[in-house]
């Protein structure tokens, strides 16, 4: 009886602590979601505070037609997308190497990959940006595409340190080539991991902030952190327009993330702090 | 069958120097070579060279589009006496460890509510996992509105809803809460990794060592110290040292909510970086800056990739 108790008390203490936690993060997104639909006037004279009434588009209408959002949200796609291809190639193919061949220095290699991924991007971003404007690719999102990888590939070859050894030696015990197991067998089981992979690389490289404010400096070549952060540089902060273009930013991360959630809780965590 | 006859010869017939060379260099150098060589490559030109430039950098004077010119550690020298490179150092340790701290208390109290017995366990912990996956630079301006001074919900709701306020607070723009707010801001976007990545760590402690606990009489917290703790240790070690370099060198945050200000308040050392590359166009000292953290950065990576590897190769 007493132990019921107790253990009732205790489920009772989990959920308000939930309750408290879920507010916590979910109320700025509830917020940015709300002004996005508001108008000027009911945020001037705080009105009609948790639910816009009248509900508006025009801040959408607004960002998409008298701004460069659309071009920015274009830029973004570009670098995230072909930066996530060349991270995703190069880095599955040497976390396949570092975990399966055997040859001199890979030992090496692989500390020095894990050494790279924590080497903070405040310490690179001046020589990097040196290095992009020497090879003429400042105020380009070909310096963003060659700069990304050197964040995503070591987070790529990273995830993808795991791959299920005894499958391929069976496989290459029944005749198969090195080549021949790594396409029939290891390509098909680890097409979710390889895509899982991929797709936290993508987030990764849609989120940057520090390199694409410091190597692009043309309006047009912008992503869309960057371009965001410029809404309040002005005197008027024209907060609906920039609550708008802050949910369209979140959006494609939050349906990547959807799948990737089962990921999140086995794959990550189990990938880099496995105990 | 007949080519499995034909093995052994083949074998035998290798060349000698190759076979020195395969012991050498192992069994699959070949393939293994040409395969991290991409790899290699990007490690070299993306994060080596740079680094060993960064270097250089840093013992020269250096502006924008003219040649450095060496000045040995003069630019050391020179910051070591600097009061807002001083303060700058001060403020980037509070902010750092002060929001670690809170962080590991946070992510320790979502693990155990999300492995307590509720319901909806995977929506929930989805839920409280978007601020990590989120775009920094919109939860750094979703607060920037939360906090604005005349506008924000947060003076709104203290002033005119619960009444515990008399007037509005600059949050962001008087140096006693700026501080505080932007660590407020990255702690909420940082704790849910503390609490996802301890929660996969509650998941693997079998629970025969609670039951056992709770024969020999452990209370609830009793239980927590001697059980919960130390299987977690590993995780709490490579968690909060990862948190320390990501805070430590976060940048977003701070830079959007508030440039280092009020009057450098919140004035951490990437935006003090930033600011002297390209507000200032000084980029050997920048780099200077950035360095002078590289002796107590370089203990954290190595004591943390350790770590990481002897779990990672488990």
């Amino acid at each position: 009886m007493k132990r019921e108790a107790i253990e009732r008390l205790q489920t009772t203490v989990a959920y308000v602590v939930l309750g408290f936690l879920l507010l916590l993060v979910l109320f700025p997104f509830y917020w940015m979601t709300i002004t996005s639909f508001k108008t000027e006037d009911q945020m001037r004279s705080l009105v009609s505070m948790f639910w816009p009434a009248p509900f508006v588009v025009e801040n959408y209408t607004q960002l998409l037609t008298k701004t460069d959002f659309a071009i920015w949200y274009r830029n973004s796609a570009a670098v995230a997308i072909s930066s996530t291809l060349v991270a995703t190639a190069i880095g599955t193919i040497g976390a396949y190497a570092l975990a399966r061949l055997r040859f001199l220095g890979r030992a090496f290699l692989s500390s020095a990959t894990l050494i790279t991924y924590l080497v903070p991007p405040s310490i690179l971003f001046i020589p990097l940006y040196a290095q992009i404007r020497t090879m003429g690719l400042a105020d380009s999102l070909a310096g963003l595409i060659a700069a990304y990888p050197s964040f995503t590939v070591p987070f790529v070859t990273w995830l993808f340190g795991s791959i299920p050894e005894e499958l391929e030696e069976a496989a290459m015990i029944d005749g198969a080539t090195r080549f021949g197991a790594f396409r029939r067998i290891i390509l098909p089981l680890a097409a979710p991991g390889v895509l899982a992979a991929g797709l936290f690389a993508f987030t990764q490289a849609w989120n940057e902030f520090l390199y694409a404010l410091v190597f692009i400096s043309d309006v047009k070549q912008r992503t869309l952190p960057v371009g965001l952060s410029t809404f309040i540089t002005g005197d008027v902060y024209g907060w609906g327009y920039l609550m708008a273009g802050a949910v369209l930013t979140t959006l494609p991360v939050i349906v990547v993330y959807t799948y990737l959630q089962r990921y999140m809780v086995e794959g990550l965590t189990a990938g880099s702090v496995k105990g | 069958m007949a080519t499995v006859a034909q093995l052994p010869v083949e074998r035998a017939r290798a060349p000698r120097p190759r076979a020195g060379l395969r012991r050498r260099l192992g069994a699959d150098w070949h393939l293994g070579y040409l395969s991290v060589l991409p790899m290699a490559i990007m490690v070299i030109a993306l994060v080596a060279y740079p680094f060993c430039y960064a270097a250089y950098l840093s013992l020269t004077r250096k502006y924008v589009g003219v040649p450095p010119v060496f000045v040995g550690f003069e630019n050391y020298v020179r910051l070591a006496y600097d009061g807002f490179f001083r303060r700058a150092v001060w403020n980037s340790f509070v902010f750092t460890f002060a929001s670690v701290g809170v962080k590991l208390v946070l992510g320790m109290v979502m693990a155990l509510v999300l492995t307590s017995r509720i319901r909806y366990r995977n929506l929930f912990t989805g839920l409280l996992l978007i601020p990590w996956v989120a775009p920094t630079v919109v939860s750094a301006l979703n607060f920037l509105w939360i906090f604005d001074a005349s506008l924000g919900v947060l003076n709104y709701l203290l002033v005119k809803v619960f009444r515990i306020l008399p007037q509005g607070v600059g949050w962001l723009s008087e140096a006693g809460t700026a501080m505080a707010s932007v660590i407020f801001v990255n702690v909420w976007r940082g704790f849910p990794f503390f609490g996802i990545s301890f929660l996969a760590g509650l998941k693997a402690i079998p629970g025969e060592l609670y039951e056992a606990a709770s024969v020999d009489g452990a209370n609830i917290v009793q239980r927590f110290r001697h059980v919960t703790l130390p299987s977690l240790r590993n995780i709490i070690i490579v968690v909060m040292l990862l948190s320390t370099i990501w805070t430590f060198n976060d940048f977003a945050i701070v830079y959007i909510l508030t440039k280092g200000g009020p009057g450098g308040a919140t004035q951490v050392l990437p935006v003090f970086t930033y600011e002297m590359a390209f507000g200032a166009q000084r980029l050997g000292e920048a780099i200077a800056v950035a360095l002078y953290m590289l002796p107590a950065l370089a203990m954290v990576i190595i004591v943390l990739s350790r770590y990481m590897r002897r779990s990672h190769a488990r």
